[in-house]
């Protein structure tokens, strides 16, 4: 028995102060993960998130199916945010099989895609809010979200999970009077979000729950690389859509919220302003959109990449930056797919963020960090 | 310490102010959504399909001619589709085969629609699809052939005191 242990087996030694706790993975409070902390009295000593609960392989299964049948798979990640989830994979397969896609089809996507970032980012906050206790912020949030629910189901066909996007455009053409039934829904829809300021935002209660925990300076914000709204909420403005814009965001006056302060209060405000801007996007691009034309280019049935060739494509989605690199041989299959996820790189800062604080802040840090389990462990 | 009372204050008043706003739950089995059109369908002339919920199938015995396209189009995404054998009397095409769907496995995206090049699969706005038993959920050619009556009676309508399923 003199072996050494692996250090995980390894018998820790016990500290007549630090007592460890477990946080999951059973849903109480943590998202399908576990999150290990050490704690002295009240306070966080340390912290080790554990997330691959819900590994489900998606990259691994993507090598055996073609690049039309990856789709309904690819986008269970974040099946509220299926569009966004799945916009860097079909741009990529375009550029890969050098696909030009329709002008009206592009102006489809952007659409799609925004409403599917309020749809993901509410359902968010009502968790965000019940995590809190207030359970107020949960039921608005979770009715509201139907306005936009409605909206991708006259779209796409589906509530969640909507396989829409494919390589060369979109599956179908918008129904008939949409552009009417869209602006009078997200025209409400945003005077409804902006409701949820007296009640939650400007509340004392959260404020005093959620300001200076937690703090993410701007150095750390990078060093770790953060992104998206955590990235935002410590004060550097990068969203990909203004950076490096893909489709027709460039087209677009897309505006980036940016708060300074980098605690939890202004890491849960930057996606509710970000919903905002969301409603904005989409009412251009209902304006600018052409009116009539093709959606959708007519592939081959089974589209095969030109040889060997790589390509790595990113877009903003709900939760930040997300990447997807795919490596094709010329077959009817990718070679390889991996996919770079906000979640988890948001993931990382956690256990800096809750060193010194105090356990009953952990849930609104933790939440604030705009963090998908399932995304993460893909 | 007035700074938290009137935030307080107003929180409260914001939500109480909704006790008058109309309800906007909609109250399913006895209020059902409205629907675009009658389900996806898929036009092979353009490529193009045509927006609609992507609910049960329906498939046209007099335009299938067993070619196995959905069922191929089906195997990466759930197998949900096994070409079976249709009996004598039903018969439409050389080959006597048609699709049978397993709604144990589908995930409604609607692939095998965009496959069919004979217009002979759609998907219709019918979803309540449960069933006491796994095999109940298998549905058979001479199913699929049975155009679903679907009621739709409430859509989204947006008043002044708020947001209803009227
Ligand atoms: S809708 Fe999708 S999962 Fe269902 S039978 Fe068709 S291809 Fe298969
Ligand atoms: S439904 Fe269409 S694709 Fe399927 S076997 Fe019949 S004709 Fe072929």
């Amino acid at each position: 028995m003199t072996a050494e242990l692996p250090p995980g087996l390894a018998i820790q030694k016990v500290d007549e102060r630090i007592m460890t706790l477990n946080v999951g993975p059973q849903h109480p409070g943590s998202g399908h993960m576990r999150i290990i902390v050490q704690i002295d009295g009240d306070y966080i000593v340390a912290c080790d998130p554990d997330p691959g609960y819900v590994h489900r392989g998606e990259e691994k299964m993507a090598e055996y199916r073609n690049y039309i049948t990856n789709i309904p798979h690819l986008e269970r990640p974040v099946i509220h945010d299926s569009c966004n989830v799945l916009y860097p994979y079909v741009l990529g397969v375009e550029e890969l099989l050098g696909i030009e896609v329709p002008e009206r089809a592009k102006y489809v996507r952007v659409i799609c895609s925004e409403l599917n970032r309020c749809i993901y980012t509410m359902y968010w906050l009502a968790i965000y809010g019940i995590f809190l206790g207030h359970s107020t912020m949960f039921m608005w949030p979770a009715g509201d979200r139907e306005l936009l629910i409605d909206l991708m189901e006259k779209i796409s066909g589906a509530r969640v999970t909507h396989a829409h996007f494919v390589p060369g455009g979109v599956r179908n053409d918008l129904p008939p009077n949409f552009e009417e039934v869209c602006l009078r829904q997200v025209n409400y829809f945003e005077k409804r979000i902006k409701e949820y300021a007296a009640v939650f935002y400007d509340n004392p209660i959260l404020i005093s729950r959620t300001q200076d925990t937690g703090v993410l300076s701007r150095e750390d914000a990078i060093r770790l690389g953060t992104t998206g709204s955590v990235l935002r909420a410590s004060g550097v403005d990068y969203d990909l859509r203004q950076k490096e814009p893909y489709d027709v965001y460039e087209e677009l006056d897309v505006h980036s919220n940016v708060m300074k302060e980098g605690d939890s209060y202004a890491r849960s405000k930057v996606p509710w302003l970000d919903m905002m801007e969301s409603c904005n996007i989409i009412r251009q691009a209902l304006q600018k959109m052409p009116k009539s034309g093709s959606v959708r280019v007519k592939l081959k049935p089974n589209p095969k990449g030109k040889g060997l060739d790589s390509v790595y494509k990113r877009v903003e989605s709900g939760r930040g930056s997300l990447g997807c690199h795919i490596v094709s041989d010329g077959k009817v299959e990718p070679y390889r797919l991996k996919m770079s996820v906000g979640s988890f790189r948001n993931l990382i800062a956690l256990p800096y963020l809750l060193k010194g604080e105090k356990l009953g802040n952990m849930p609104s840090v933790y939440w604030s960090l705009n963090y998908w389990p399932v995304e993460a462990d893909r | 310490m007035t700074n938290t009372a009137t935030g307080i204050i107003r929180a409260l008043n914001s939500g109480i102010k909704h006790i008058a706003t109309k309800r906007f739950t909609l109250r399913y089995p006895e209020e059902k959504l409205k629907f675009v059109g009658d389900g996806y369908q898929f036009d092979p002339s353009t490529g193009v399909g045509i927006a609609g919920l992507k609910g049960r199938h329906m498939l046209f015995h007099d335009h299938c001619t067993g070619c196995q396209l959905c069922s191929i189009a089906c195997e990466g995404v759930a197998e949900a589709i096994a070409m079976v054998k249709v009996p004598e009397e039903q018969k439409q095409n050389k080959k006597s085969i048609m699709p049978q769907i397993d709604y144990g496995k589908c995930v409604f995206c609607g692939l095998c629609v965009d496959a069919c090049p004979f217009y002979a699969l759609y998907m219709t706005n019918d979803y309540e699809l449960s069933s006491f038993s796994k095999e109940g959920l298998i549905y058979t050619p001479a199913q699929l052939a049975v155009k679903p009556y679907v009621e739709q009676d409430s859509e989204i309508v947006i008043t002044k005191y708020g947001a209803t399923h009227g």
